[in-house]
């Protein structure tokens, strides 16, 4: 084993042989995809971590225990229920929002991508609702912090949905309908799916289980 | 913010023409603050993390000194004191130090191997920093006012986990910065398979960090309403730690080290002046590597009625349990390919030394004794979970990963600073921490298997068999802590001489000092903004290699 001083630089012969190929366009595809991708998947976890805890502890909580929830408390069915079918119907129109840029038709992208919107301002609507019907407030027992912070968290979620299909709304208005801003209100769609599939996940676990 | 690096099309233009039309470019602090070149933000991410190093490896130390007389649970910290500056020290040296250092070091390096003229999200990177820097402050501030885990002052401690929450939030944002990078912004070409491995174990590794950071920020958010308006079953101050810890322990430990195998197997080729043997099962077993250190699963227990035990959530269930000890046993298997592949490659080429691959080696021995230690912990009957052996073990595991972080900055220094990192110097930093790290971390195995408990439960350790033996071992552990210590120290001073070096340009370590094999040493050291002056066409994983040695043949044949 030799010790050697650094070798002379090669890089400039280098890069004559590697810049004699021919210089492709400029490729960014799917940025704003993939990133957005990255992010539902790790606020997803954050959110399913929490439930894995809440699972955790009602199991071990009912080992003992007779049920979950304290005696005076209330959670009905019929708000998280709701919020699901908005959040469902939501699918739908994101859907619908994405098929009809890729088709220019813009008039029934924003009219979709308006509805998606509702649906989600709705499931936000429905679930407040639900915490105003708990008659649990969030100090009073172990169960009140964990429903409390997993539908908190979800709430958040959809919150930042709404404003990411917001901008990419205004850029798509704004007349780029392809290419980037195209990506962009489908990166808005993708984290828009997350966010319904962890409603999914809330909505048995919490709920329907109670 | 203002984002410094150009556009690529504003690269080909003349330069005289843009020199006309474009503003000059912020100097000093306004160049620091707004900007999104990622070569300076992951500088910036280096740096802070090294300065928390000190903290964390003075804190170490602190905390060391007190386990030398396990009589006197008051050495020379308060009884009070003592549990807040052990996790202090923890918590510094992973969220701290070792994922922002190795996110630093990608920031900057990833976009350049990739043949990127700048990361995925300049702004997100740029911000995930700034972030990064008012959240570790507010966590030592939290410490200061009697705050953290264990403290005293209840705003403190929601501080704590408020600015944990944040820091946690930025240290995602800079990795999908990073992941994003590689999977979509790649040099015509470069396909996936021919990733550079830094890269490529910045995607796997990114992955698992995605998939495992939320959890515990998740944990963390739950832990904030427990404590600020509920009832502290989690814990309140006390049992906080034990929403963190899990990350400390493996599986979940070994997947911060993932990166340093990628550094490893970048520098290890070019030093042998061979390309490496079997590219693509390196990148499967990196892959195998980070896919067994996925480990959530482990969390510590959460005592919610009055008989529940707190143990681990895999301690009891089948289910959870076997993946544990499965984890535990195969993560040793990717790890000796790897080697073996990098042994391979040394024994086919001719070898050179340089202080990277000093550093590389070390990191490669420490981190083989932190993963074969592990698989010792998760042989029940040893019963050495929650001893000092696991102590051990994490040290082994996060100092192999911070040398293995070194080393990569000895190597891509030319990218980053414009000069090489002071060989002598480096040479000695490598082996000052490969030697303390044994010295520290050997007595600690070895008090673990003597039954000496993990340092949060040191005040347990008074009725230990071997108390004397176990004194002594701590004594030399702690004299080990101040040979890392001096090792820290020595990186940081070999760093500082590095980037503020008065040499100029001209006499530089030029393009490519180390005959590299990947794309970043095609560019100028360091590299123009934007990095390349044109698109480069890849057409293997080593193309610098390749090309070299086409250039070697055609002299060759031309001659004959």
């Amino acid at each position: 084993m030799a010790t050697t001083a650094a070798p002379p630089s090669t890089a400039s012969g280098d890069l004559e042989v590697l810049s004699g190929l021919p210089a492709a366009p400029p490729s960014r595809p799917r940025v704003l995809l993939v990133g957005t991708a990255l992010a539902a998947t790790a606020v997803a976890m954050g959110i399913l971590g929490m439930v894995a805890l809440y699972l955790e502890l009602r199991s071990q909580w009912l080992t003992s225990e007779s049920q979950w929830l304290p005696e005076d408390t209330v959670l009905p069915l019929t708000p998280g229920n709701v919020a699901f079918l908005s959040l469902l119907m939501s699918a739908v129109t994101v859907a619908w929002a994405v098929y009809a840029l890729r088709n220019d038709d813009r008039s029934h992208a924003y009219f979709a991508l308006w509805w998606t919107m509702i649906f989600g301002v709705a499931a936000i609507v429905d679930t407040a609702y639900l915490w105003q019907q708990m008659n649990m407030g969030i100090g009073d027992s172990p169960q009140a912090v964990l429903i409390y912070g997993i539908t908190g968290a979800h709430t958040a979620m959809i919150g930042a949905g709404l404003l990411f299909m917001l901008v990419m709304g205004f850029r798509a208005l704004g007349g780029q309908l392809t290419g980037r801003a195209a990506e962009g209100v489908n990166a808005a769609a993708l984290f828009w799916y997350v966010t319904i599939a962890v409603y999914a996940v809330i909505w048995y676990a919490i709920y329907i289980t109670k | 913010m203002t984002v410094t690096e150009a556009p690529r099309d504003v690269l080909d233009n003349d330069a005289d023409v843009a020199a006309d039309t474009e503003p000059a470019p912020p100097t000093g602090l306004a160049a620091l603050v707004g900007s999104g070149d990622p070569r300076t933000v992951g500088k910036l991410f280096v740096g802070t993390s090294l300065l928390f190093l000190l903290v964390s490896g003075v804190s170490g130390l602190l905390m060391s000194f007190e386990l030398i007389d396990l009589d006197k649970t008051d050495n020379i910290l308060a009884n009070d004191v003592y549990p807040q500056v052990a996790t202090l020290h923890s918590i510094t040296g992973l969220f701290l130090v070792v994922l922002p250092l190795l996110l630093g070091l990608a920031t900057a390096v990833v976009p350049l191997q990739v043949g990127a003229s700048t990361v995925a999200f300049p702004r997100a990177s740029a911000a995930a920093y700034w972030t990064y820097l008012v959240s570790g402050g507010l966590i030592m501030a939290a410490f200061a006012i009697n705050g953290g885990p264990f403290g005293g002052d209840d705003s403190g401690v929601a501080l704590f986990i408020a600015a944990m929450i944040v820091l946690l939030a930025a240290l995602c944002t800079a990795t999908i910065s990073v992941v994003t990078t590689v999977l979509t912004m790649r040099a015509p070409g470069m396909t996936l398979r021919r990733t550079p491995l830094f890269s490529w174990s910045m995607v796997v590794g990114g992955t698992i960090w995605l998939l495992t950071l939320p959890i515990l920020a998740g944990n963390l958010v739950l832990a904030y309403l427990d404590f600020t308006y509920g009832e502290q079953f989690l814990g309140g101050d006390v049992g906080l730690y034990g929403r963190i810890d899990w990350a400390f322990w493996q599986p979940t430990l070994y997947a911060f080290a993932i990166p340093a195998l990628g550094i490893i197997a970048d520098i290890v080729p070019v030093f042998a002046q061979r390309r490496l043997k079997q590219h693509g099962i390196a990148m499967g077993m990196i892959g195998a590597f980070a896919a067994l250190s996925f480990g959530a699963y482990a969390q510590t227990g959460v005592a919610l009625v009055p008989d529940a035990e707190l143990r681990p959530w895999f301690d009891g269930s089948p289910w959870l349990f076997t993946p544990w000890v499965a984890s535990g046993f195969a993560i040793v298997l990717p790890l000796l390919a790897l080697l073996g592949l990098f042994g391979g490659t040394v024994s086919a080429g001719r070898m050179k030394l340089g202080s990277p691959v000093i550093f590389a080696q070390c990191a490669a021995l420490v981190l083989l004794a932190g993963v074969a230690a592990g698989v010792l912990t998760v042989i029940k009957d040893l019963d050495l979970a929650g001893s000092m052996w696991m102590t051990a073990q994490s040290y082994t595991v996060l100092i192999g990963t911070i040398i293995a972080a070194l080393g990569g900055l000895a190597f891509w220094a030319p990218k980053l600073y414009g000069r090489l990192l002071p060989e002598a110097l480096g040479r000695l930093t490598a082996t000052v921490l490969l030697v303390g790290t044994f010295v520290l971390v050997v007595p600690y195995a070895i008090a673990g298997f003597l039954d000496e408990p993990r340092p949060l439960a040191h005040e347990t350790a008074t009725d230990l068999s071997d108390k004397s033996t176990v004194e002594v071992l701590n004594l030399i552990a702690a004299i080990g802590g101040v040979i890392v210590l001096l090792g820290i120290v020595l990186a940081g001073l070999a760093l500082l001489r590095t980037a503020f070096s008065k040499v100029s340009a001209a006499d530089g370590p030029g393009d490519d000092p180390w005959a590299g094999h990947t794309l970043e040493w095609t560019t100028s050291s360091p590299p123009p903004v934007g990095n390349f002056a044109g698109l480069l066409e890849v057409t293997s994983e080593a193309p610098l290699y390749d090309a070299r040695h086409a250039a070697a043949s055609a002299t060759t044949e031309a001659s004959a």
